[in-house]
């Protein structure tokens, strides 16, 4: 198509800006915490056939993830029903959602009478009803116990707000207010979305605007093929284990991986993956999806330069068994799929790294040990908090792995130990890097971290979900596997349990948690490592005499 | 006459990435020190003069005013090795070229780089940390948060550089969250502690347990045993440096604060010998991060606080530009070489926020909220492997620079499209000191971008303008936006060399209708310096809840505040210069882990319930809501103030009696098929209330202005010339 490419070009920036402001909106408004320091939420522009026009920065997770469901709406509202101001709402895993807690708002998007374009926001929900406070148990085993399902229904027609939606959904939820809140959040960004974009196609014709957005697609489409063009070309495999499905504790969950790139085309085929599981570590397909893109992405293109739309999911394609962990079976639980998204993307960049060994690290640790604490003081005041601990990155070709960092699919802020502290009856007594945890190599693991806490008053409730504890992160051309995670209560009479990677139990006053998280994998036999880097581990504590002599064939005393 | 190389493309005029041994040769010793503006000189009068100066990674701007007269500007080369000798050359080009003599100066300020400076290029102290027992790591883990998504090849996020581990030791001691102590210091450990990074050559340490914010003894008492041990070392304590809640931030900010106390101390001496050696017996002041001024005494105590001391005249400068000329809030954009700052005024103040980050590290020193763009004058524009045109972020810098500069540079950027566009003069860019050659302007954006796009070499040209102010446009949005505030209420103040290139394209797209032109838009950031206030900011936690909470407890506090605010007031020379006094406190809603600043009008009545109220009112227009939840008290915070102007005293503007204007020009313009003939004026010779229309251009010798058509000029009665659209 002839299209002018300065046009073009500042089509481009304004759709970007665009999809900022929408974002800057979800994550100012919203209420909850998960949102403002997760990032936990994502805003896009959508085109026609249901492709991302334009999505701002958020965690990898969300890349695409909104698309399932925008196809859903275009699938099932004819455009010419639909009207200014109109907004629906939809939520359920089985109709292109992801977990229950992820809510979508969806907003067509006119210029000249006409729909151009579909404005939507995704917020992950700090409540949406289930079994368990914060709608994502561990022990789930059927979606019905996870929280409300939404189908994609209406939720305001021009001005007209769905009332007894709304009323049902109030009764459905733990804390409404801050439900509506995050809502009404995504709302105004999905306002901003419609608004400037209808605004800025004021000055061209509906069907040159069209064209416009195909174009923009067709060049990042493009772009990414040229860069699978790069690799080389094959089908990798990998396997990679999650260390069990919460229910079922001494069962690791298998994922496997065959990633074919072939004339400028990626496929993920899952054939080999666990049939799906009993806990709510099963996925739908926006997981696969994402983690592939933020893989080929961050492979081929680190910088950014291909413009983040739609078209960089053409070139992808996969094969998802029907029944297994990346497609299951209604009622399946979803709701603990980050663990698994995760785990699916180390299995995809293990996959490509064959094809590109110096662009992809060892494996990372690579996951994230979610706390929930919550419990009753002795003078009965309640209290829920929670803390998000991350484990070592994986060493590369040229580089250490970095220490207790996050990876791959999220990128979570722990809690400070004073605001922890000062939030409830808990001692923080360490915070501390894991010294030998990083897996040894030319190249060392990056390290993970000790984190101790003892209760100081009451009884509280305290569930934990680790990974790594029984599969560790494996370490690359004879470089060492990073060390497993663990996890132990230490009791106030001296007696010790350990955490088999999920756990809800009680703790009482003066019982301690400690936790280790994983560390990263080697790159590299460690015998070649560099004397130099080797002596500075060992004064800066980050390896033992004892491992330096054993792995790095070390013969000094430090 | 002067020169003003690099005003158009001076990357990163307040960094340290550039590289002064590679300033072109044709600036030979003898031809830097002339001056622009008034050349009457008076000379032998006794008189109060007042110096600016701001060390920027390129150049070293100085003016000089004398009450009542036009202010006379400067430039010279920052001098890499010690910057110290810039303002020492200073004192002596003052005398050479404005006739001053040093026991005429009055006040001497500086704005500095040498903090920014000593974290970018790592040359601080080798420093030694001292954390709780069992925190040692906090410095290395952080939040834990990677800072590109997209990037599998990670690199570490958190200041490590500042103290690895064999540097960073522990002392058993436990203080806990009601600030009781729990485990009494032990002060073996902290003796062994010392000793050991003494030994190992460090020169300054950190110290930052946990509550010391709520409990500071343990901390007061590792220093008196540093002292008594090893009374050389400099001590920075956490609960001095930052008494607030948040372990990470802290430490950070007080290993910071070690890391450069030697360095500033080194530097402010060296000044203040100069200074007294050279004749001066005015005091030093430097600007701090927050925009306020503070005397060495102070600032070599506080270090941290020298953080972006440059652009935060800046802003200063450009708050004073608008209210002078009756416009209170204002987007100022600094366009340089690599990027562009952008910062709000509001209400005639700079907005300035908690905490900032210096080469990408969080530091939680309050600053003016300047905001860096990856796109300026010496972007590169480039095709994508789609055949798609691009610009930034790489830029050319000022080596080799714009392809138009003749030093090698092949890429097409900005500057070449203003050339080729006919809105630069080749022979008077930076008032004509540096010849720019329009042919190989042309070559780079014929090769690079119009070919390949076929496209003529002007609609190219255009086609990287609007490109790059897009970019800019959506990040002034982005700027206002998170502040929620809306940008069509708001005057455009251009900056720096660059900035009023792009002015009024910039405010037609954000629907801006004014724009402001200061009279010296290239050395804003040191006559803002005349401008800025004396200025002491102190903060303690204070982590109470509103409900309940008695007036009389937070009045104490304020108190204790007041007093320390006072003791650093006292060593100012402000003499009977009038002490303002501003209170506020940071609120958040009780469960939230984000809070807003809060001004707070401690003495009157309902104090604490019109804070509640205001905290909600800025809470909705920040945040899109406010319910009437539970709310407390983080910190609280007094600012003391002395001195500061309004404006910046320039005297009556006078034009000088030259030709006002240049033959007419041919000029490309968005919008238009072909050329426009454009008034050329030369800005010094505009007399007040001269009103054009566009196409225009404006030149002046440390920037050119181009008023598209559709914009009014007019010069206002101080000569900062305002645009208007319609």
């Amino acid at each position: 198509m002839d299209v002018d490419p300065i046009t073009l070009e500042v089509l481009r920036n304004k759709l970007d800006g665009i999809a900022n402001e929408m974002q800057l909106t979800l994550v100012r408004s919203a209420f909850s915490a998960i949102v403002k320091e997760g990032l936990d939420a994502s805003a896009s522009l959508f085109t026609l056939r249901g492709e991302t026009l334009a999505q701002a920065l958020a965690i990898p997770v969300h890349l695409g993830a909104l698309t399932p469901m925008v196809g859903r709406l275009l699938q099932d509202v004819p455009l010419e029903t639909m009207g200014e101001g109109d907004i629906w709402i939809l939520n359920d895993t089985y109709m292109g959602g992801t977990h229950l807690p992820d809510i979508a708002i969806m907003m067509p998007v006119f210029a000249g009478g006409r729909v151009i374009a579909i404005s939507a926001a995704m917020t992950h929900h700090q409540d949406v009803g289930g079994m368990a406070p914060g709608s994502t148990p561990t022990n789930a085993t059927e979606i019905f116990q996870e929280g409300i399902r939404i189908p994609l229904l209406q939720f305001r027609r021009g001005e007209t707000l769905n009332d007894t939606l709304i009323a049902m959904l109030r009764r459905n939820v733990r804390l409404p207010d801050v439900l509506m809140g995050d809502i009404n959040a995504q709302v105004a960004a999905c306002t901003i979305g419609a608004r400037r974009l209808s605004e800025l196609a004021g000055g061209f014709g509906r069907d040159e605007l069209l064209a416009l957005f195909d174009e923009l697609l067709n060049r990042s489409e493009t772009m990414t093929r040229q860069a699978l063009l790069s690799l080389r070309a094959g089908t990798y495999r990998h396997v990679d284990y999650l260390d069990n499905d919460g229910i079922e504790l001494d069962k690791l969950v298998r994922i496997e991986v065959a990633v074919t790139i072939e004339s400028g085309q990626m496929t993920c085929d899952f054939t080999g993956t666990s049939p799906q599981v009993r806990g709510p570590f099963n996925c739908m397909a926006s997981g696969p999806y994402a983690a592939a893109c933020f893989a080929l992405r961050s492979v081929t293109d680190p910088e950014g330069h291909i413009p983040n739309n739609g078209g960089c999911f053409r070139p992808l394609a996969f094969r998802l068994p029907e029944g297994s962990l990346v497609n299951p079976r209604e009622p399946a639980p979803t709701g603990c799929r980050t663990s698994t998204i995760k785990r699916i993307t180390t299995a995809i960049l293990g996959a490509l790294r064959q094809a590109a060994p110096d662009r992809v690290p060892a494996d990372s640790g690579s996951e994230i040990v979610i706390m929930h604490f919550g419990g009753q003081r002795s003078d009965g005041r309640r209290y829920v908090t929670s803390q998000l601990l991350v484990a070592g990155s994986g060493a590369s070709h040229h580089l250490d792995g970095v220490d207790v960092i996050e990876t791959d699919a999220s990128n979570c802020l722990n809690v400070p130990a004073e605001a922890l502290m000062l939030e409830a009856p808990i001692r923080v007594h360490r915070v501390a890097l894991a010294c030998d945890s990083g897996g040894p190599g030319t190249h060392r693991g990056g390290l993970g971290g000790v984190f101790e806490y003892e209760l100081l008053d009451g009884e509280a409730t305290v569930t934990y979900r680790g990974e790594r504890h029984l599969c560790e992160a494996d370490g690359v051309d004879e470089g060492i596997a990073g060390g497993r995670a663990t996890a132990v209560i230490r009791r106030m009479d001296g007696r010790e349990e350990v955490i088999k990677s999920k756990l809800v139990s009680t703790l009482r006053k003066g019982d301690r948690i400690v936790i280790a998280t994983a560390g990263g994998g080697g790159y590299g036999s460690p015998l070649r490592r560099d004397p130099a880097l080797l002596q500075a581990d060992l004064q800066n504590g980050k390896v033992s005499l004892e491992a330096a002599r054993e792995f790095y064939g070390y013969r000094g005393n430090v | 006459m002067s020169w003003t190389r690099g005003a158009f493309c001076h990357p990163c005029r307040h960094e340290a990435t550039c590289t002064i041994a590679t300033l072109p040769c044709y600036l030979g010793e003898t031809q830097q020190q002339e001056a622009t503006g008034d050349r009457e000189v008076p000379t032998g009068q006794s008189v109060t003069i007042d110096i600016g100066v701001d060390i920027g990674g390129t150049f070293t701007d100085i003016v000089c005013r004398r009450a009542g007269q036009t202010m006379q500007t400067l430039k010279i080369p920052t001098t890499r090795g010690d910057p110290s000798q810039a303002v020492l050359n200073a004192i002596e080009h003052l005398g050479r070229s404005f006739g001053v003599a040093p026991g005429d100066i009055a006040r001497f300020l500086h704005g500095t780089t040498i903090a920014t400076n000593a974290v970018l290029e790592r040359k601080g102290a080798k420093i030694g940390l001292i954390a709780s027992e069992g925190f040692r790591d906090v410095l290395e883990i952080g939040y834990q948060l990677r800072q590109d998504l997209h990037r599998i090849l990670l690199e570490p996020v958190t200041p490590v550089f500042l103290a690895p581990g064999a540097q960073r030791k522990e002392a058993r001691e436990q203080v806990s969250a009601e600030g009781e102590i729990i485990v009494p210091l032990d002060e073996a450990s902290v003796r062994q502690a010392v000793d050991e990074l003494v030994a190992d050559g460090v020169q300054a340490i950190a110290v930052c347990y946990l509550f010391s914010f709520l409990r500071p003894e343990h901390e007061q008492r590792t220093r008196a045993l540093i002292a008594a041990a090893h009374p050389g070392i400099a001590v920075s304590l956490s609960s001095e440096v930052d008494p607030t809640f948040r372990e990470y931030e802290r430490t950070v900010v007080t290993a910071f604060d070690a890391y450069m106390k030697p360095i500033v101390g080194r530097y402010l001496e060296r000044l203040d010998d100069g200074m007294r050696t050279a004749g001066v017996s005015a005091p030093l002041q430097i600007m701090q991060s927050r925009g306020g001024l503070a005397g060495t005494s102070v600032a070599r105590k506080r270090p941290v606080r020298l953080f972006l001391s440059g652009p935060a005249a800046g802003v200063i400068g450009g708050a004073i530009v608008g209210r002078s000329s009756g416009y209170r809030d204002l987007i100022t954009i600094d366009v340089g070489g690599t990027s562009s700052d952008i910062a709000l005024v509001e209400g005639g103040e700079p907005v300035t926020r908690a905490q900032g980050s210096i080469a990408g590290f969080p530091v939680r020193v309050p600053m003016v909220d300047v905001n860096a763009i990856g796109a300026g004058g010496g972007s590169i524009a480039w095709i994508d492997g789609a055949g798609g045109l691009r610009v930034g972020p790489h830029s050319a810098g000022s080596e080799p620079g714009p392809a138009c500069y003749g030093r090698g540079g092949e890429e097409a950027t900005v500057t070449d499209a203003s050339v080729v566009l006919g809105w630069l003069d080749p022979a008077y860019f930076a008032g004509g000191s540096v010849a720019l050659d329009p042919a190989l302007a042309h070559i780079a954006i014929e090769h690079r971008i119009a070919r390949p796009l076929g496209l003529s070499v002007e609609e190219a040209a255009l086609g990287i303008h609007r490109v790059v102010n897009a970019q800019m446009v959506e990040g002034i949005r982005l700027v206002s936006i998170r502040r929620g505030l809306d940008p069509r209420r708001f005057t455009l103040v251009a900056l720096g060399g660059a900035g009023p290139i792009h002015a009024t394209a910039l405010a037609a797209d954000l629907g801006i209708g004014n724009v402001l032109i200061p009279r010296h838009p290239g050395v804003l950031s040191a006559a803002g310096l005349l401008a800025a206030p004396i200025e002491h900011e102190v903060a303690v936690a204070f982590p109470r809840a509103l409900k309940g909470l008695d007036v009389a407890d937070v009045r104490r506090v304020l108190d204790e505040l007041d007093r320390t605010c006072s003791g650093l007031m006292a060593e100012e020379a402000v003499g009977s210069m009038p002490t303002s006094i501003q209170y506020s406190a940071d609120v958040w809603y009780i469960g939230q882990s984000y809070h807003l600043e809060v001004p707070l009008a401690a003495s009157a009545s309902g104090a604490l319930d019109k804070l509640y109220r205001d905290f909600l009112v800025q809470h909705d227009r920040i945040y899109g809501h406010a319910t009437e939840q539970p709310a407390a008290i983080v910190n609280l915070r007094t600012v003391h103030r002395a001195g500061g102007s309004d404006h910046l005293d320039e005297g009556t503007y006078r034009p000088l009696d030259a030709t006002l204007e240049k033959p007419r020009r041919a000029i490309r313009v968005a919008g238009a098929n072909s050329s426009l003939p454009a008034a050329i004026y030369h800005r010094p010779a505009m007399p007040a209330r001269l009103t054009f229309s566009g196409p225009a251009v404006v030149e002046q010798d440390d920037t050119t202005t181009l008023v598209e058509p559709g914009w009014r000029g007019t010069v206002l009665d101080n000569g900062n010339l305002l645009l208007t659209r319609g």
